[in-house]
């Protein structure tokens, strides 16, 4: 196997505040990963870390087996950071020459325009009169300007419309039908789910999964079963039902997780409890998430 | 080489497109010019030295502005639009972009001083030896380095805004303090004492002096030499402190 990323039990903090604690993963030469979790799950730092902007204050990571900081990294990765980066007073020509002057081997200007949708009348504008969606387009122009072997994307379709996010994820795969190693962060649980062959989740500084989709979902959205109980049940009864992994409550309804829905409906009956408009749903990634995510909220008792 | 070459180029046309470059290098010191030499009589005894003593002053007071504004300005907006984040992963060395940084300033220095030097010739014949003409650029050139280093320390500020305000005080307080405006010998004594202890001070008598026939006096070359050390070590304090966060 070729790892291209490796993490090797990262930590930072804050004023004290564990912003990434203790992360470890190794990522392999043409995946395509996301990152997810909610805001301040320590993504963003994970991210800055892995590109040697920010020093982690325990355990060490590597590119291609390499300090990131060294010159023979850098020309082999390429990213485009949460907020977007411009140099005023040039067109995007000129920075488009510019940085394509950094590389040994960079991908032309018009390959460039077609990867990221930027026009020939845009080319001619300066840096600082683009809007908002064009200044996007040539960040990613610039994160491709290289021809990176390994990309970073932190939160790429923050502010775009529904077109423009859907010619973004067409290039990304794109570009790893051409072998491209691409990371991206999300709080699009969608995104994640449809572009990403594995997603490593985020929760506090902490991995809480790290799989394939259809695994995650397997293994983190059981199947749930759910219902209206007219006394205010406590919730161990709920317990003592077979195969339950976990009970909560939101609002009026009580939820039941389990792996086999059918046995737990079988019991529901036989206890006859005072229960009605009984559900049962199939996990989707977006309730493991809640799920994951809400821990600290979830009422209990 | 090729690589800075190329970034000098960018960030040269970078600063001829800024208007405020324009306009407070370029125009507002001719202007000045035009105006105490020409226009309002200042009563000097003799012209021709007045006309090469101010624009001295006018000459050093263009560059010391875009050495603190251009500059400082320049890096709070790099930072703030994410660009200094975004060069930190490409190729392109730290040192090979603060140097390409510092070149093309001195590059454009280099450019405002021939253009206000040519206005001077313009405006008033103004006639220098060939010797006299290349030392004043030179120490104009050499004896900018503590503003460029107040740049960098306008550079660590988190505001376009507030970099832009206090730079535009700061400079002008300089100028006027000291002498580029008027000369020193018009203030009170007590001020003369003061203002002589200023970088805007040495940095323009160094000038005054070559045109006068001298050379510059010790005391500048070493005041100069002292606040660039200052500034410097200022301004690495406080993006050091900024890092560690």
């Amino acid at each position: 196997m070729n790892e291209v990323v490796s993490v090797q039990h990262v930590s930072k903090s804050f004023k004290n505040e564990k912003a990434v604690d203790d992360v470890s993963f190794g990522i392999q030469a043409g995946e395509i990963v996301a990152i997810l979790g909610p805001n301040g799950a320590g993504k963003t730092t994970t991210i800055l870390m892995m590109l040697g902007l920010m020093e982690p204050e325990a355990g060490f990571s590597t590119l291609f087996g390499s300090n990131p900081k060294s010159r023979k990294v850098r020309e082999r990765i390429g990213a485009m950071f949460q907020e977007v980066s411009v140099m005023d007073g040039l067109t995007c020509r000129e920075i488009l020459a510019l940085v394509r002057s950094y590389y040994p081997n960079p991908l032309p200007v018009s390959e460039l325009t077609a990867l990221t949708g930027l026009e020939e009348k845009d080319l001619k504008k300066r840096a600082e009169k683009l809007s908002g969606g064009q200044k996007r387009r040539l960040n990613f122009a610039l994160a491709l300007a290289g021809d990176p072997d390994l990309l970073f994307f932190d939160e790429p379709t923050v502010g775009m419309d529904i077109s423009a996010r859907k010619s973004f994820w067409d290039t990304i795969r794109l570009l790893k039908n051409r072998g491209k190693t691409i990371i991206f962060t999300t709080h699009y649980l969608q995104e994640a789910d449809d572009v990403a062959e594995r997603i490593i989740m985020f929760h506090k500084g902490r991995i809480v999964a790290d799989g394939k989709p259809e695994v995650l979902k397997n293994k983190l959205a059981r199947q749930t079963v759910s219902f209206v109980a007219e006394n205010r049940m406590p919730l161990e009864e709920c317990w003592k039902l077979p195969d339950v992994k976990d009970v909560y409550r939101l609002g009026e309804r009580i939820y039941i997780l389990s792996d086999d829905s059918d046995r737990v409906l079988e019991a529901l009956f036989q206890h006859k409890w005072d229960i009605r408009n009984i559900q049962t749903e199939q996990g989707k990634l977006e309730e493991a998430f809640d799920h994951l995510t809400r821990s600290g909220k979830r009422e209990v008792g | 080489m090729k690589i800075i070459a190329a970034q000098c180029k960018a960030e040269m046309t970078r600063m001829l497109r800024n208007k405020y470059f324009v306009f407070w290098s370029l125009f507002m010191p001719i202007l000045f010019y035009y105006i105490f030499t020409r226009v309002v009589n200042t009563g000097t005894a003799d012209q021709e030295a007045w006309q090469a003593h101010y624009l001295m002053s006018m000459t050093t007071f263009s560059v010391m502005g875009s050495s603190i504004m251009s500059l400082g300005i320049r890096l709070v907006q790099e930072r703030t639009q994410g660009w200094t984040l975004y060069m930190r992963i490409t190729p392109l060395s730290h040192t090979a972009y603060f140097f390409a940084k510092m070149a093309s300033q001195t590059l454009i220095h280099l450019f405002s001083i021939i253009v206000i030097f040519l206005a001077g010739v313009l405006i008033n014949d103004v006639s220098l030896s060939a010797g006299v003409w290349t030392m004043s650029a030179l120490w104009i050139l050499a004896a900018s380095a503590p503003f460029l280093a107040l740049g960098t320390l306008v550079g660590t500020m988190k505001r376009v805004d507030t970099a832009s305000g206090v730079s535009n005080v700061v400079y002008m307080v300089l100028a006027v303090s000291g002498g580029m405006w008027m000369p020193v010998e018009v203030f009170p004594d007590l001020m003369q004492r003061i203002v002589k202890w200023l970088p805007s001070y040495s940095f323009g008598n160094g000038a005054w002096e070559i045109a006068a026939g001298n050379l510059p006096g010790i005391s500048s070359i070493l005041i100069l030499i002292g606040y660039s050390i200052l500034f410097m070590m200022f301004s690495n304090y406080i993006r050091r402190k900024q890092e560690a966060v």
